[in-house]
């Protein structure tokens, strides 16, 4: 049991590094796509010669992602009965990943024993916003009719599975450790750094179903949506003004694309020519069945 | 006494039955405000012949944009669910569609399921909230469909994420319909917290129809792309007619402007080539006209072009088909490289914008490449520079703005058209919301231009009713006939869609409601003309 436990922690971990780079190739691998962005308001279009005028900045577009993704703009203005929650739920994930991070650091680099009673109260506080946002999602989720349309079973799953993990938190770190942070250090510094492997072949129930939980967790992000929020922004799906220019990187990956043949069998295609072949050329069929 | 209507399901799109899932009553619209808000009764679109329902797909909405034939043996309709799958695997396939494949697995892959975009939809909104019309309904049957026929998940994990749609003709039949119930104006695009496009989603199915089924209605291509790579423009109209309207430009000019001029065409080298969407010949010839007259009293070095494509901007392959799109643009940028002209700008013609602007952009490569712009900036130019006489007490009216979604949230031109308006018309006035939130004529992505069987009356009372109900809402203190309001459309698909809408209700009869575009408001105000140039006259 204590094998497994360990085998699917460190497993998950790797899994989760790998898969989420996996997931990154595909997206910076995808052919480039044709212009097919949407304006929240003036554009360079605006102007006369746009071609020859400066162009928005990196600096701005990410500011705007910053902005969206940590406070849920789109739905704030669009959805204001969804993001209450959502919102509750964000920040508390938000503080909760955090809280996990300068835990796995001071566990390493900090003093265990001088550390401040701040350190639990951030994490019970994170854990505590997410498991109220989670818990209104759920019901909104269970009895609001229109989030209810097409929201598929599996997901009703995910979120009880997702309390399920903030409990084993609390269970872990307020019943199991006492709410000792200077335990949890220590413990998770055996984690990482791969002491006491008595310890992990025979661990305490709450720790390690929690870590279990925090497995599940790991193995199903590279595939959830969340990644697509950062993705609309790659490649600029959105509010994209760069346009085409000569000798540039997106005129190269153009001209490799149009020598690819087109397959598509309808009666005006022309299939197994290439793509400039067919867009040069002139077909004048109709459509036999649209009469 | 009322029944309740059967709730709809994603599976319904599978139900072998003739009966349209959904027939959309007179009960079932969104009101309208004063004058309009007596109770309807006339149902918003009518039923099909006995001979239209035998012969073609309408089990849908009971709607018909197609005009699709049943097949005539089970076989036959096991074929094409064959070919509607194999090209469901060309849109997924990123060598097959690399053009949208990026976007479109956005879209697909980042949907939560808040439906925070069904609010946003004028059609699913005006229809008085029918499940079929919700922009993730279409994608959810897209999506599972994928799932089940595609990624052919096993057992388990299909009960689970909810892969229960039976694909087969009735689907494929429902599906090709549904895409043409939206108008593509991505809205709900705009509304998704998480970006995902069900507006693409509606054009990809568009395109694997007419790109590998050779489906889509026949005013888009038949007589539409099909048209304009043969003889130069989608109305049909050849080199020689084009000519012939110069002439008669050239006389409306003289009529109006109290000047003979000569309209160039094909004059080389000259600094712009302006090019319009052909309907405005054919319907609104006032709107080249104006140009023509305003572009003069500039000064600029500009021309049109008689030659074959040069004359016609539109390019319906934008909403539909990839190839007959990319076709299109380069005939359209060829004629400009002939005439060796400095840049291209577009006339009122709102999709021709996004196409050969936007979408086009990165398939012109080289010296195809060549500058093109909006005639917006340009005319802000002209007007908020000074360079036109101007009487703003010529147009003292109350005027509003429709924003054409394609240069407007789609393109990001918003300001340019509110600064001329507030430089020439006292009483202009928005709509509201306007700009990027705007509302679809409900004519866009080639509604305007089908009328066949009863498509005209469901775009009618349907898809450019929340445009209607804006209109009414803006001009409500102004209602009385005496007083004449402008509906400004600066796109010719937009006019034609808020015309039939404005006509349906008699508007301008009964409330002097008069729609137009952007150049006549500003020729209307010019100084020094002979007589007032807008007429007044309805068309």
């Amino acid at each position: 049991m204590g094998a497994m436990i360990l085998f699917i922690f460190y497993g998950s971990i790797l899994f989760f590094i790998l898969a989420t780079a996996l997931r990154l190739r595909r997206c910076m691998n995808a052919p480039i796509h044709l212009h097919w962005e949407l304006y929240k308001g003036s554009s360079i279009y605006e102007l006369t010669d746009w071609w020859a005028k400066t162009h928005s900045t990196f600096g701005k577009k990410l500011w705007s992602m910053v902005l969206d993704i940590l406070f849920l703009r789109d739905f704030y203005h669009r959805n204001r009965r969804f993001w209450y929650p959502l919102f509750v739920f964000h920040i508390g994930l938000y503080l909760l990943i955090l809280w996990h991070v300068w835990l796995f650091i001071h566990a390493v680099v900090g003093g265990i024993e001088t550390v401040s009673i701040f350190g639990w109260v951030w994490g019970t506080f994170s854990t505590f916003l997410t498991f109220i946002g989670g818990l209104f999602i759920f019901i909104l989720r269970m009895t609001d009719e229109e989030l209810k349309v097409y929201y598929p079973p599996i997901h009703y799953v995910k979120w009880i599975f997702l309390l399920l993990t903030l409990v084993g938190g609390i269970i872990a770190v307020d019943i199991h450790f006492h709410s000792s942070m200077p335990a949890l250090l220590k413990y998770v510094r055996e984690q990482i750094t791969f002491q006491n492997f008595e310890h992990k072949l025979h661990p305490a129930l709450a720790p390690a179903l929690h870590i279990l939980f925090a497995s599940v967790w790991l193995v199903y992000l590279p595939f959830s949506h969340v990644y697509q929020l950062f993705f609309r922004y790659y490649h600029t799906l959105r509010w994209d003004d760069v346009p085409y220019g000569r000798g540039n990187e997106i005129e190269r990956r153009m001209k490799e694309h149009l020598e690819r043949p087109v397959t598509w069998s309808a009666p005006h295609i022309q299939s197994g020519k290439r793509w400039r072949e067919v867009a040069s050329e002139l077909q004048q069929t109709s459509l036999p069945e649209s009469k | 006494m009322e029944t309740e209507k059967k709730k709809i399901k994603l599976q319904d799109i599978s139900l072998g039955t003739e009966e349209p899932l959904v027939t959309v009553t007179a009960d079932d619209l969104m009101p309208l405000p004063p004058p309009l808000n007596q109770k309807e009764k006339k149902a918003p679109y009518p039923p099909l012949s006995e001979n239209q329902k035998k012969n073609y797909e309408c089990s849908l909405d009971g709607v018909s944009a197609l005009a699709l034939p049943k097949p005539k043996s089970k076989e036959e309709e096991e074929k094409l669910v064959e070919r509607f799958l194999r090209g469901l695997e060309k849109l997924l396939s990123q060598k097959d569609n690399w053009l949208f494949w990026q976007p479109l697995m956005q879209s697909l892959e980042s949907c939560v399921r808040c439906q925070t975009c069904s609010d946003a939809c004028p059609v699913y909104v005006s229809s008085g909230n029918q499940e079929i019309y919700r922009p993730t309904y279409k994608s959810e049957i897209l999506r599972r469909i994928i799932n089940k026929y595609i990624k052919k998940r096993g057992k388990i994990i299909s009960k689970l994420t909810g892969d229960d749609i039976e694909l087969n003709w009735p689907a494929v039949a429902r599906l090709a319909e549904l895409a043409y119930r939206c108008s593509l104006c991505r809205r709900c695009a705009q509304h998704c917290p998480l970006g995902s496009d069900n507006g693409l989603i509606g054009r990809e199915l568009r395109k694997l129809f007419s790109q590998e089924m050779g489906i889509a209605p026949k005013e888009l291509h038949d007589s539409g792309t099909v048209q304009q790579l043969r003889v130069g423009a989608s109305t049909g109209i050849s080199s020689a007619a084009f000519q012939g309207m110069v002439d008669f430009m050239e006389d409306e000019i003289e009529e109006k402007w109290g000047k003979r001029i000569k309209i160039p065409v094909d004059k080389e080298g000259a600094d712009i080539l302006l090019i319009h969407n052909s309907g405005e010949f054919m319907s609104w010839i006032e709107n080249p006209v104006a140009f023509a007259i305003l572009f003069e009293a500039a000064g600029l070095n500009w021309t049109l072009s008689s030659e074959i494509y040069g004359y016609e901007a539109t390019n319906y392959g934008t909403w539909y088909d990839d190839v007959q799109f990319a076709r299109i643009s380069l005939k359209q940028v060829q004629v400009a490289q002939k005439l060796k002209i400095k840049k291209m700008v577009m006339g009122e013609c709102g999709h021709a914008h996004k196409g050969l602007i936007v979408i086009a952009d990165r398939i012109l490569l080289d010296e195809m490449n060549f500058p093109r712009e909006s005639f917006l900036p340009l005319l802000e130019e002209l007007v908020c520079g000074d360079k036109l006489k101007l009487d703003p007490q010529k147009n003292n009216f109350p005027v509003t703005l429709h924003d054409p979604c394609n240069f407007v949230r789609l393109m990001g031109i918003v300001e340019p058209q509110r600064r001329i308006l507030k430089k020439v018309c006292p009483q202009f006035r928005e709509m509201e919301p306007h700009g990027v939130e705007n509302y679809c004529c409900g004519g866009g992505s080639g509604f305007a231009i089908m009328n066949s069987t009863n498509f005209k009356e469901w775009r009618e009372n349907i898809s450019s009713r929340m445009k209607l109900k804006q209109i009414l809402e803006t001009f409500k203190d102004v209602l009385d006939p005496s007083i004449r309001k402008y509906v400004c459309a600066p796109c010719s698909n937009c006019k034609g869609a808020i015309r039939d809408i404005l006509n349906s209700k008699d508007l301008w009869e009964k409330h002097s409601i008069y729609y137009g575009g952007l150049v006549e408001l500003v020729a209307n105000a010019l100084v020094d003309t002979k007589k007032p140039f807008i007429e007044w006259e309805w068309h």
